[in-house]
């Protein structure tokens, strides 16, 4: 159901929409009393859904101009009601996915995780941010003999993407949730495990929930205090320093006094180094743009298996689109983004990881960083 | 060309900011001269509405703007949830259109921006026909990932171009605080030649 903004100029236009409303039985939201609608005046009406084409069609027609105000009734419903009584949205804990989370909530959330599919998910420590904030990466992983081989994931290295950490969250959930009834995911499952970081820059993270919600970096002092941030995903040994980057802490895009410099890098590298046998896969994300970014960012040169991680690349994209619509460029970040060193998915790449890809999520720029919380469900849903 | 610059030959379709319909397809030429100097332009466009129709939608914007009986003031257009007010979507569709203009001036080969929020709108009541708005907006700079800074007084009238003056901060924040413009060195006040909305 989907309730419409209409200011209607003429009286003409009044008439047609009283007997639109009488005759399709529409809901008044304002004003109450169809007597009551008014050239020059606000109405809100509300549309089932079955019908909303139908009006649509005919205010168009009597060229009656209207915006939509609320695209889908029971998704606000969803969200207002108590957590007991909630739809399929949500999971038996009560968590709203399709909302973005501060970041004590979503340490509260992966406990929860780790309670309620404890013979799949196991929290884990990766290490600590500078303002002393715990790192917790989940692993799903199905109990079994063999060895298996690992995809990584990690959300909100920039702390103003806060699509990204909702991804991560929605990802896990979507896993979960599944397991039982798809056998897809439970194949997927027999043969590989999942490490999922859901907030990277935890300390940048909660900065832009308290302080600045445009803030990139992380949170570590610099120049005696005057300057804080470096921009993590220029602070990997991955040709670091040498181009997109800035030496200045004012920079959004500092890449630290050295490579691994910030404890947050660390901490991933460490871990990543040591496992690095094992992990076919390493994913980032990232938002706007609408794109998944192959290496290299720091030259043109193409990755030994560039045509591999191409065609990967390539078939995820249209996966995706083929959810909503939403289009999505693939491609070295050197070519299709910017020029830039010192990134996570370089460094993978370089250390031995032959699948590594950073997502760049919704939007073109319309939004930006301030995705809406009604994008979360469908740009969560695509990029499954 | 050699010893001279870089032309760009440009097809592209547009759509509307906020539905994202289509709204029509471009040809261009762009010419960066090597030397700094702003480029030069030619460029054709077929709008899918005609002009009846975007006269229509100016006047429909105009009235609803002007139906208003106190001035409109906000501030993070959008929140930090990504959510407008209604009340509020005017005020930011003029921001879209005026920050367009502070864009192109901006812009060069190498630096492109996308605006990132309107960090506040004041309206200024006149006794004339025109709306009048102030703004600060945040420009989000690309490659570099700035946020800028800009002071934009808009003024508009149905039927005659947008009309820009703009102040940008040229700095970036080096305090802690959330306060845009920086320690103000003098980027000018500019300004713009109009655009149509």
């Amino acid at each position: 159901d989907q309730v419409l903004h209409i200011v209607p100029e003429t009286f003409q236009q009044v008439q047609h929409l009283q007997l639109l409303h009488s005759t399709l039985l529409l809901d008044l939201w304002k004003p109450l009393l169809p007597e009551d609608i008014m050239p020059g005046e606000d109405l809100h009406i509300r549309v089932p859904a079955p019908l909303v084409q139908e009006v649509k069609d005919s205010l168009d027609q009597h060229r009656i101009s209207y915006r939509v105000l609320i695209p889908d009734v029971q998704e606000l419903v969803d969200q207002s009601m108590p957590r007991e009584m909630s739809s399929h949205k949500q999971v038996r804990e009560g968590y709203v996915y399709a909302q973005y989370h501060p970041m004590d909530e979503i340490y509260q959330w992966m406990t929860q995780i780790q309670n309620n599919y404890s013979e799949l998910v196991t929290q884990h420590f990766l290490g600590m941010t500078f303002e002393n904030r715990p790192m917790y990466y989940l692993q799903i992983s199905q109990p079994s003999n063999k060895p298996k081989k690992i995809i990584w994931m990690d959300c909100g290295i920039h702390a103003r993407e806060w699509i990204s950490p909702a991804f991560c969250q929605w990802f896990v959930k979507e896993i979960l949730q599944n397991y039982k009834s798809d056998p897809k995911i439970r194949r997927f499952l027999q043969n590989l495990d999942l490490y999922v970081l859901p907030v990277l820059n935890i300390d940048g993270y909660i900065y832009s929930w308290k302080t600045d919600r445009l803030w990139r970096k992380n949170r570590s002092p610099y120049e005696n205090g005057t300057c804080y941030g470096v921009d993590l995903n220029r602070n990997f040994n991955s040709s670091w320093g040498s181009i997109g980057v800035s030496f200045n802490c004012s920079s959004n895009v500092f890449c630290g006094s050295e490579p691994e410099s910030e404890p947050e890098t660390r901490a991933v590298a460490q871990f990543i180094r040591r496992k690095k046998s094992d992990i076919v896969c390493f994913l980032t994300i990232h938002s706007y743009g609408q794109l998944i970014l192959t290496p290299y960012g720091s030259t043109t040169k193409p990755p030994s298996n560039n045509e591999e991680l191409m065609q990967v690349g390539k078939k995820a994209a249209a996966a995706l689109t083929g959810k909503y619509g939403t289009s999505y460029k693939v491609g070295p970040s050197s070519l299709i983004l910017y020029n830039n060193s010192g990134s996570s998915r370089d460094w993978a790449h370089m250390i031995g990881i032959p699948l590594s890809y950073t997502f760049e999520l919704r939007d073109n720029g319309t939004y930006g960083f301030l995705l809406p919380v009604d994008q979360i469900q469908p740009t969560c849903e695509e990029t499954m | 060309i050699p010893d001279f610059g870089h032309k760009y030959y440009l097809q592209f379709s547009t759509e509307d900011y906020r539905t994202g319909e289509n709204a029509g397809s471009c040809l261009a030429t762009v010419l960066y001269p090597r030397k700094k100097s702003p480029p030069v332009v030619s460029i054709k466009c077929s709008h899918t509405k005609d002009q009846n129709e975007i006269q229509e939608e100016d006047n429909r914007l105009y009235q609803r703007i002007r139906q208003q009986s106190k001035p409109i003031t906000g501030s993070n257009i959008p929140d930090s949830y990504g959510n407008i007010e209604p009340a509020l979507e005017p005020a930011w569709a003029l921001a879209v259109a005026g920050s367009s203009s502070i864009m192109w001036e901006k812009s060069t080969e190498d630096v492109g921006y996308f605006l990132a929020q309107v960090k506040s709108v004041k309206q200024w009541m006149r006794k004339d026909d025109v709306i009048e708005f102030d703004y600060t907006v945040l420009l989000h700079e690309m490659p570099t990932q700035e946020m800028i800074s800009c002071h934009m007084r808009l003024t508009w009238l149905p039927g005659h171009p947008l009309k820009v003056k703009h102040f940008c901060a040229s700095e970036n924040r080096r305090l802690e605080e959330g306060s845009g413009l920086g320690s103000g060195s003098a980027a000018g006040l500019s300004e713009e030649r109009g655009a149509n909305l």
